[in-house]
C-alpha cells in the first residue's frame, strides 16, 4: 500500500512539473497573442495584424530576410554535405576538428563576429604582403555587404547545419552505399546526387529549417552591417509601437511551428534510411 | 591464359602488411572461395579486384586487360556486400536498374532486364517495395540481382551470408550457386565459414596471414590438407606430437603407441619430431578384420550432436575426438571403459609443423 501511495504522489509531482513546464512556454505566448488582439479598447480585433502587415517595411524586410535565408541554406549545404560526407568516408580522424570548428559560432558572441567581419572586409582586399589591391572595400557595395552578411549567417548556422547533416550521414552506411554505387559504375556526382542526398532528405530539411529560423531571427550582425533584415525591423518597431510587434512575433511563431510540422510530415512518413539493416 | 589473374599481389597499409605475394589464376565460369580467419587478407584481396584498394605491388589481369589501376566505376565488376548495401531511397526495381540507367541504356532494355532479374531471384511480387520492407534474405537477393543486371565480368561476394540466420544462409547459398552456374559467371566468394566454402566452391583458397596456404578443390582441401593450418582450419582435426620411427614404411610413435601412415612428408628422418593429424570421422571401433592401426583407448566422454555422436577418447596420454553417425540402434560404450579403435593408414596425416 505504501508503494502505491508513493507511486501516486510521484505521478502527482511529475504532473506538476510537467504543467509548470507547459505554462512556462505557453503563458508568454498566450500573453503575446492576447496583447496583440487588444489594439482597440474593450474589443478583440485583428487590427494590429492588419496594420503590421500593411506596413511596407514589413514586406521589404521579410522578403529580404527570406532571400538571405535561402542563400545561407544553399551555402551551408554546399559547405557541409561534401565535408561531412568526405569525413565519414575517408577522414574519420578529422571529425573532432571539424566538430570543434563548427561549434565556434556558439562560443564567439555574434557582436564580436560582426565587428570582426566589418574590420576585415571593411578594408580594401589586397594580395597578401603586397600593395596590389584586388577589390575596393566590400562594404561599399550592396552585393559585397550582402555577401559578408551571408557568410556571417552561415557561420552562425554551422553548428546546427553540421549536426543535422552528420546525424543523417550516421544513419546510412555512407561507405558501403558509396562502394556499391561505384561498382555499379557511378561517378562522384551521381553518387552524391542520386544516392547520398536523397537519403539525407530529412536531415537536410531539418538543417535548412533551423538555418532559416536563425537567419530570420538574427539581429546583431544584421544591425552592425546595417542591412534591411526582418529582426532589426521588428526591434525598431518595438521602440515606438506596442501592438504590432506583438502581432508579428506571434506570426513568426506560427511560421516556425509550420516549419516544424513540415519536418514531422517529411520525416515521419517512412524511416529515413534502412541503411545497412 | 586465365580469365582473372592475380600475380604477386601485395598490400601494405601504414605499418601492416595485409597481403603478401598472392598469386591466383581463375578460369572463366569458376566459383572460387577465399577462406580464412579474420585479418587473413581475404577481404582486402577481394577489394583489390573490385578496385576499392590499390595493390602496393603486383598486377590484376581480367580477360586480358590490366585493371590494376582502374577506378572501381571503370571496371565491370559486380559486388555483393555483407550489409546488402541496397539504396534505401529506391524500390527493388530502381535498385536493380541503377547500374543500367547509369550506362544510359534505353529505358525499354532497362525494364526488360529488371523483369528478367526479378524472375531470376523470384521476387517479381516485390518489385515496388522499398528495401526496409524486405527480409534480410530478400534484400541480399535484390543485391545479387542488382550486381548481375550489368552483366559483370566477375561477381565478387564479400561474406554475403554472414548477416543472415542459419536456415536462410543455407538456402541462399545454394541459390547463389545455382544462379552462378546458370549464368556461367565467374565468381569470387569471401567467407570465414569453412562449411560454406566447402559446399559452394569449385576451388578454395585457404588464406592465412596474407598468404595463400593452399589452393584446391573442396575435396582436396578437406582430405589432403598440405599444412597444419589448413588441416586445423577446415573441419575438426585431432593433432598430436609424434616421433618418426621409420620414414620408409611410414611408422610413427605417439606416447609409445604405434601408428602407420600412408601419407609421407619428404625429407623426414628417423627420430624427427612430426605432427600426426586424424579427422574424427576416420576413427571407428576396432573389429576383427582390421589389422593396421588398432590401438587401445579409454572412453572419456560422449556428446550427442544430432546426426553425429562425438566420443572423446584417450590414446596413450593424448585426447582424441572420434565421430560416428547416429542411428537409433547404436550401441555406445560406457564412459570410463577401455576399448579399441582403428583408422586406416590413409587417414593418418603427417604434418611437418603445427
Amino acid at each position: 500500500m505504501k508503494f502505491f501511495s508513493w507511486l501516486r504522489r510521484a505521478r502527482l509531482w511529475s504532473g506538476f512539473w510537467y504543467m509548470l513546464g507547459v505554462l512556462y512556454f505557453i503563458l508568454p505566448l498566450y500573453a503575446t497573442l492576447d496583447f496583440s488582439l487588444r489594439i482597440e479598447r474593450d474589443k478583440i480585433s485583428l487590427l494590429a495584424y492588419q496594420k503590421a502587415f500593411a506596413d511596407p517595411g514589413f514586406l521589404q524586410t521579410f522578403v529580404y530576410s527570406n532571400i538571405l535565408a535561402i542563400i545561407t541554406i544553399l551555402v551551408g549545404l554546399i559547405l557541409v554535405v561534401p565535408t561531412s560526407y568526405w569525413i565519414r568516408l575517408r577522414l574519420p580522424e578529422a571529425r573532432r576538428v571539424v566538430e570543434y570548428v563548427t561549434t565556434l559560432a556558439l562560443v564567439i558572441p555574434a557582436i564580436v563576429m560582426g565587428f570582426g567581419l566589418v574590420s576585415v572586409f571593411g578594408a580594401p582586399i589586397k594580395v597578401p604582403f603586397t600593395s596590389i589591391q584586388l577589390t575596393d572595400s566590400l562594404l561599399n557595395s550592396p552585393v559585397g555587404t550582402n555577401f559578408i552578411v551571408v557568410m556571417g549567417y552561415t557561420v552562425l548556422a554551422l553548428p546546427l547545419m553540421y549536426r543535422s547533416i552528420d546525424t543523417g550521414m550516421r544513419t546510412i552506411d555512407v561507405r558501403v552505399l558509396t562502394e556499391a554505387s561505384q561498382s555499379l559504375g557511378a561517378n562522384w556526382f551521381t553518387i552524391i546526387v542520386k544516392v547520398i542526398l536523397p537519403n539525407l532528405r530529412a536531415s537536410i530539411l531539418s538543417g535548412a529549417l533551423l538555418t532559416f529560423a536563425i537567419v530570420v531571427g538574427e539581429v546583431t550582425i544584421s544591425s552592425i552591417l546595417n542591412v534591411p533584415a526582418f529582426s532589426p525591423y521588428l526591434w525598431l518597431l518595438g521602440q515606438h509601437k506596442a501592438y504590432e510587434p506583438a502581432a508579428l512575433s506571434f506570426a513568426s511563431f506560427l511560421l516556425i511551428w509550420a516549419s516544424m510540422g513540415i519536418i514531422q510530415i517529411v520525416t515521419g512518413g517512412r524511416p529515413q534510411a534502412a541503411g545497412a539493416k | 591464359m586465365a580469365y582473372l589473374s592475380l600475380s604477386n599481389i601485395s598490400k601494405q597499409f601504414a605499418d601492416a602488411v595485409v597481403v603478401q605475394d598472392f598469386n591466383l589464376d581463375i578460369e572463366k565460369g569458376e566459383f572460387v572461395s577465399f577462406l580464412g580467419p579474420s585479418g587473413c587478407g581475404k577481404t582486402t584481396t577481394l577489394r583489390m579486384v573490385a578496385g576499392f584498394e590499390v595493390p602496393t605491388s603486383g598486377r590484376i589481369i581480367l580477360d586480358g586487360a590490366d585493371i590494376t589501376d582502374k577506378a572501381p566505376n571503370q571496371r565491370n565488376v559486380g559486388m555483393i556486400f555483407q550489409a546488402y548495401a541496397l539504396f534505401p531511397n529506391m524500390t527493388v526495381s530502381q535498385n536493380i536498374g541503377f547500374g543500367l540507367r547509369i550506362r544510359k541504356e534505353p529505358e525499354s532494355a532497362v525494364k526488360e532486364r529488371i523483369a528478367e532479374m526479378l524472375s531470376l531471384i523470384h521476387l517479381e511480387k516485390h518489385a515496388d517495395k522499398y528495401p526496409y520492407q524486405l527480409s534480410g534474405g530478400q534484400q541480399q537477393r535484390v543485391a545479387l540481382a542488382r550486381a548481375l543486371a550489368n552483366h559483370p565480368q566477375v561477381l565478387l561476394l564479400d561474406e554475403p551470408l554472414s548477416a543472415l540466420d542459419a536456415k536462410i544462409r543455407v538456402s541462399l547459398r545454394s541459390e547463389i550457386r545455382a544462379i552462378q552456374r546458370k549464368l556461367g559467371i565467374t565468381a569470387v566468394f569471401v567467407t570465414h565459414d569453412q562449411e560454406e566454402a566447402l559446399s559452394i566452391s569449385d576451388r578454395i583458397v585457404v588464406m592465412n596471414e596474407g598468404r595463400e596456404e593452399q589452393i584446391g578443390t573442396p575435396f582436396e582441401i578437406y582430405n589432403f590438407p598440405k599444412t597444419a593450418f589448413v588441416a586445423n582450419f577446415v573441419g575438426t582435426l585431432n593433432t598430436a606430437e609424434a616421433e618418426m620411427v621409420d620414414p620408409g614404411k611410414g611408422i610413427i610413435k605417439m606416447d609409445g603407441v604405434q601408428f602407420e601412415s600412408a601419407n609421407q612428408v619428404d625429407g623426414q628422418m628417423k627420430g624427427d619430431k612430426v605432427f600426426i593429424a586424424i579427422r574424427p570421422e576416420r576413427f571407428s571401433f576396432a573389429s576383427e578384420q582390421k589389422k593396421a592401426n588398432v590401438v587401445d583407448c579409454t572412453i572419456e566422454n560422449i556428446t550427442f550432436l544430432g546426426s553425429v555422436v562425438r566420443i572423446q577418447i584417450t590414446i596413450g596420454k593424448t585426447k582424441f575426438n572420434m565421430d560416428t553417425f547416429n542411428n537409433p540402434f547404436l550401441e555406445l560404450p560406457k564412459i570410463g571403459n577401455k576399448s579399441q579403435v582403428t583408422c586406416s593408414r590413409e587417414a593418418v596425416l603427417i604434418l611437418d609443423r603445427k
